[in-house]
């Protein structure tokens, strides 16, 4: 693994632990930064990093917190605080 | 490629336990604790503040934390010379315990230092102490992984 993939991983972990902790601007910084590292190293981010961050306001989702989770047919929705909604499909099996 | 202490200066160092060993401002000397936030030029230390000293204060200014225990300090890179403290699980140790509040056992004890830039210091158990110059690394955040270029990270 690459320094600059390592780094992001690392910032995923620091980014959900100081939205855990309450920090949700110190949570906003790392999401940033990990995005920044993957746009200049031309990484693409990990689906988990994807999902759990949002697009528009770049904060850490935590579902239930800051983040509303609803099904809908055939996939989910997700709304931040900030009103942004992404969408991913889901398999009905 | 880990985070070992010859990739440090080009791998991230919030989160890191921290010690500033030399500075140009005296009083910055001898500061500890974890890289919160990194710029070009500074970076942010979280201090823990002793309950003793935080009530001296009048509890103004480590208030807005929780507990009152830490506060933000920050130190300009250039000027500056860090010892950083890598442990072998820092990764692992990091994602399990799911805070950064805590810092790494960083036991005085087992200290040694070298006051050459970027010199690891393998002392046993898993934690190395590497003492790297801060002018090393001024660079933007993102920017210091590159090797790309007329990069001086490669």
């Amino acid at each position: 693994m690459s320094v600059a993939e390592e780094r992001i991983e690392r910032l995923h972990t620091l980014a959900r632990a100081a939205a855990t902790a309450g920090e949700a601007e110190r949570a906003r910084n790392y999401v940033r930064l990990a995005r920044r590292i993957a746009e200049r190293n031309r990484l693409s981010l990990p689906r988990t990093f994807k999902r759990f961050t949002c697009d528009s306001c770049d904060s850490y989702l935590r579902p239930g917190t800051n983040a509303r989770v609803r099904l809908r047919d055939g996939h989910v929705v997700v709304t931040c605080d900030c009103g942004h909604q992404a969408r991913y499909p889901y398999d009905e099996s | 490629m880990s985070l070992t202490p010859e990739t440090l200066p080009r791998h991230e160092l919030n989160g890191l336990p921290v010690r500033v060993v030399e500075s140009d401002d005296a009083t910055r000397e001898g500061l500890e604790g974890r890289v919160v936030i990194e710029t070009t030029n500074t970076l942010h230390i979280e201090v823990s503040v002793s309950p003793e000293a935080a009530r001296k204060r009048g509890g103004v200014t480590a208030e807005h934390r929780e507990n009152g225990e830490s506060r933000v300090v920050q130190v300009p890179k250039s000027g500056s010379t860090f010892e950083f403290a890598l442990t072998d699980d820092a990764a692992d140790f990091e994602k399990e315990s799911g805070t950064v509040s805590k810092l790494a056992d960083t036991e005085p004890g087992v200290d040694v230092e070298d006051h050459s830039s970027t010199t690891p210091d393998c002392a046993g158990e898993g934690t190395a102490y590497v003492t790297v110059d801060g002018a090393r690394l001024l660079s933007r955040p993102a920017r210091r992984t590159e090797t790309t270029g007329d990069s001086p990270w490669q």
